[in-house]
């Protein structure tokens, strides 16, 4: 149905995408992996000839047997959509905000004159009927997903192509519209093309999987095969990245002692307007611990880091850091700053575009206005979160480094204050899979060298099995479980652990 | 782009000239030209090889009082242009920063300038203050800020967004931290651009004054010049050479901000 023939893609001189073959047969299921800036996403749009005009496409690209590149315009747009449609990534950019969703489902059924109904493709997507009616801000992420997905059905098309289709997804909602996404495939004998950089969820869905790099198709085979036994490094750096709960080889934590409390939160209670974010959190840190802070979006857990940061004031409760309160303002506020640093989650968005990485590590000693040589502290603050040698770095702008490098230079730019504790929101979600264990290396490095103490937040309980020492569980404000990672990660006693536990896609 | 970029050139190339002439006109004109008890010319010539752009009323040669205009014109311009968008800069970031009441009462005060029609406001300051040139550079100043405010606000409430002011206020900077070093570097050129374009604004609404006679009666401007025409009859005389040569310059000059505005904004916006 679809094949992809000496496919090479360029922009001026940069090739993006090089000599790649692909077959893809009615009902069969592929999955496309790789990095960002693997080409991965460029083969997709390559198909219904979605690139920018500044792409020069080479080779052949036949959708069930005509060549995509040279179809005239009017047979391009009879066969966009209905021959083959895309979910796309992003549910919340791809919907037009201020048109119903109904009517952004019936759009395509419209321009192709196809008949069917939007309820019955609300009711495959397991959505009411009555959301059509709804906006996309009235949905959650997971609806509007599955919105996308009705979407892509809307004509009835023979080949689908899912671009990242639960990257922004928490567990939960990604194993829902999986299964919502599996089951139609498999109904509806449809070829499903799935692009994801996460090869847990492509091993879910796919029975075959395609491993892209640098613009090139490093391995192709049966999922299983492929993952059991990856022949190309590439391949078996990316089944590595992904921790497998419960398996000691993908345990990095040494177990530490039974450590004095560095912060202590209790019975905090923090309110948005009506809205009871955080309901009562008692948590403790130690020094030198790693806690891992899980739950799914909407929990409360970021309200409750910030919260702990000084961020925001809580409703009612303590934060205790060090045997005194968390001070509210003035000095002793900045000077408690100086102890807890945070770490974001995106570095691109974290780091000021504008300032070099000199000045973005230098930041936090210019603000507390701390003597002594800035550029030996800031080299020295640059080597430990392993850029090395940093004399090479530290005029570069955020844009000129990789994602992984530029998390390092957050790192860097809290560890330069020598803090106690590192508070880390969703530190490698938006990292590519092989630079996620080296920075889930450093972290542990640094607790190890430092004795630094981290709260990790996070929706990824892999993660948690990675690095942490002992794990809570969020859920609605509150903290459902906690304990050591063995204890609640092997053996949950609440139902919303076991819940998430069981979300968490198998390879 | 490229387009732009060649018109934004040419904008600029216009505007050197009309600088310069601003600078050296002064330098190059004696007071009897200008003086209206001591020029020897006969009123109402039209343009010929001794007057290029013929005389006005009195006899002044009218190339010579438009090269004159052009300082008055660029400098209330350019003042009143500085003066709008400092205040706009100022207001816009308090009140996108600080948020709360600060930013309520000053986003009331902002509407309040931007509903009321700013020539009528302008026309009621410059009739209530003494005359004078700086008159016409606060009148100006006063009501033209306000799209500056609103805008700059936008830009900052983006800024402050963005999560690396978060940490930036994590490392415990406060807010004199946060303005000054993520803030106003963001906001520098977009002000930078909305400034050029409201030099253009600032040299209309100069001319309008002055052409309704509100200006300072002892400076020649474009806008004066045009008050003089239509004063003393250069339609019925049909003088056009007293009419369209300010015209022109204000034209011209007013295009060339415009064009030089809308290529740095194009330099400035990230591309897409």
């Amino acid at each position: 149905m679809l094949e992809l023939r000496n496919l090479s893609v360029h922009y001026g001189h940069k090739r993006v995408v090089g000599d790649v073959n692909l077959t893809l047969a009615p009902g069969q299921t592929l999955g496309l992996a790789g990095e960002s800036g693997s080409g991965k996403s460029t083969v997709a749009m390559s198909v219904l000839r979605l690139l920018p005009r500044t792409a020069r496409v080479e080779g052949e690209i036949l959708l069930d047997g005509d060549d995509v590149r040279t179809m005239s315009w009017g047979r391009l747009r009879a066969v966009r959509w209905a021959s083959a449609s895309i979910v796309f990534q992003g549910a919340m950019h791809s919907l037009n905000p201020v048109r119903r969703v109904g009517d952004q489902i019936a759009e395509p059924m419209r321009l192709h004159g196809t008949p069917g109904s939007v309820r019955e493709l609300l009711e495959q997507v397991e959505l009411s009927a009555q959301k059509a009616r709804a906006y996309p801000h009235e949905l959650s992420g997971g609806q509007r997903q599955r919105v996308m997905i009705a979407m892509a059905l809307a004509c009835g098309p023979r080949l689908v192509i899912a671009d990242e289709p639960t990257t922004a997804l928490d567990v939960v909602v990604q194993a829902q519209v999986l299964s919502v996404l599996t089951r139609l495939v498999a109904e509806q004998d449809l070829g499903l093309l799935m692009i994801s950089h996460d090869l847990s969820v492509l091993a879910q869905t796919c029975d075959e999987l395609a491993v892209m790099h640098r613009g090139e198709l490093v391995e192709r085979g049966a999922t299983r095969e492929v993952i059991a036994n990856p022949r190309h490094p590439h391949t078996a750096a990316l089944t590595a990245a992904f921790p497998v709960i419960g398996d000691p080889a993908h345990r990095w934590a040494e177990q530490a002692p039974q450590p004095e409390p560095l912060l202590r939160v209790r019975d905090l209670v923090v309110d948005y307007g009506r809205t009871r974010a955080v309901d009562g959190v008692d948590l403790t840190v130690g020094h030198g611990e790693i806690v891992a802070l899980v739950g799914q979006s909407g929990s409360g857990k970021t309200t409750l880091a910030r919260t702990i940061m000084g961020l925001r004031k809580p409703s009612s409760g303590r934060v205790i850091f060090d045997g005194a309160p968390v001070p509210v303002k003035g000095a002793a506020l900045k000077a408690f700053r100086r102890q807890v640093q945070l770490v974001l989650q995106d570095p691109a968005s974290a780091l000021n575009p504008r300032h070099t990485v000199r000045d973005a590590v230098a930041e936090g000693l210019r603000v507390h206005g701390i003597r002594g040589d800035e550029e030996s502290l800031v080299s020295a603050a640059v080597e430990r979160a392993e850029l090395r040698p940093a004399e090479l770095y530290l005029d570069s702008l955020p844009h000129e480094l990789s994602g992984g490098q530029q998390q390092r230079v957050v790192i860097a730019g809290a560890l330069v204050l020598q803090p106690r504790l590192l508070v880390a929101d969703e530190p490698v979600a938006s990292l590519d899979a092989s630079v996620r264990g080296e920075i889930v290396a450093l972290l542990l490095k640094l607790r190890h060298e430092l004795g630094l103490a981290s709260l990790i937040i996070t929706h990824d309980l892999g993660l948690a099995w990675q690095i942490a020492d002992r794990v809570a569980v969020m859920h609605q404000g509150k903290i459902v479980e906690q304990g050591s990672v063995e204890q609640v990660l092997l053996n949950p006693t609440h139902d919303y652990t076991r819940a998430l536990l069981r979300a968490v896609p198998q390879v | 782009m490229s387009r732009f970029n060649r018109a934004g050139v040419a904008g600029a190339a216009i505007l050197a000239v009309a600088a310069l002439v601003a600078v050296v006109a002064p330098l190059l004109i004696s007071a009897d030209e200008l003086d209206v008890t001591r020029v020897t010319a006969a009123p109402w010539q039209s343009p010929g090889a001794e007057f290029w752009l013929g005389t006005d009323h009195t006899g002044r040669s009218v190339a010579v009082l438009v090269a004159q205009g052009a300082g008055t014109s660029l400098f209330v311009g350019l003042t009143a242009a500085v003066l709008a968008v400092g205040i706009g800069t100022l207001v816009g970031v308090v009140s996108g920063h600080f948020g709360g009441l600060v930013a309520g009462a000053l986003l009331r005060i902002t509407d309040f300038f931007l509903v009321l029609p700013a020539l009528v406001l302008a026309i009621a300051l410059s009739t209530v203050l003494p005359r004078g040139l700086g008159t016409i550079v606060l009148a100006i100043g006063l009501t033209s800020w306000p799209s500056t405010a609103r805008m700059v606000r936008a830009q900052t409430l983006t800024i402050e967004a963005r999560p690396f002011v978060e940490r930036a206020r994590a490392l415990g900077g406060g807010h004199v931290h946060v303005i000054g070093r993520h803030v106003l570097p963001s906001v520098v050129p977009l002000v930078l651009v909305n400034a050029t374009l409201a030099v253009a604004t600032a040299i209309v609404a100069e001319s309008t004054l002055a052409f309704l006679g509100l200006g300072d009666p002892t400076r020649i401007s474009w806008g004066a010049m045009l008050h003089q025409a239509q004063l003393h009859g250069a339609v019925p005389q049909r003088a056009w050479w007293f009419l369209l040569p300010p015209g022109v310059a204000i034209v011209v000059v007013v295009l060339a901000f415009t064009l030089v505005g809308r290529a740095l904004e194009a330099v400035v916006t990230p591309k897409r």
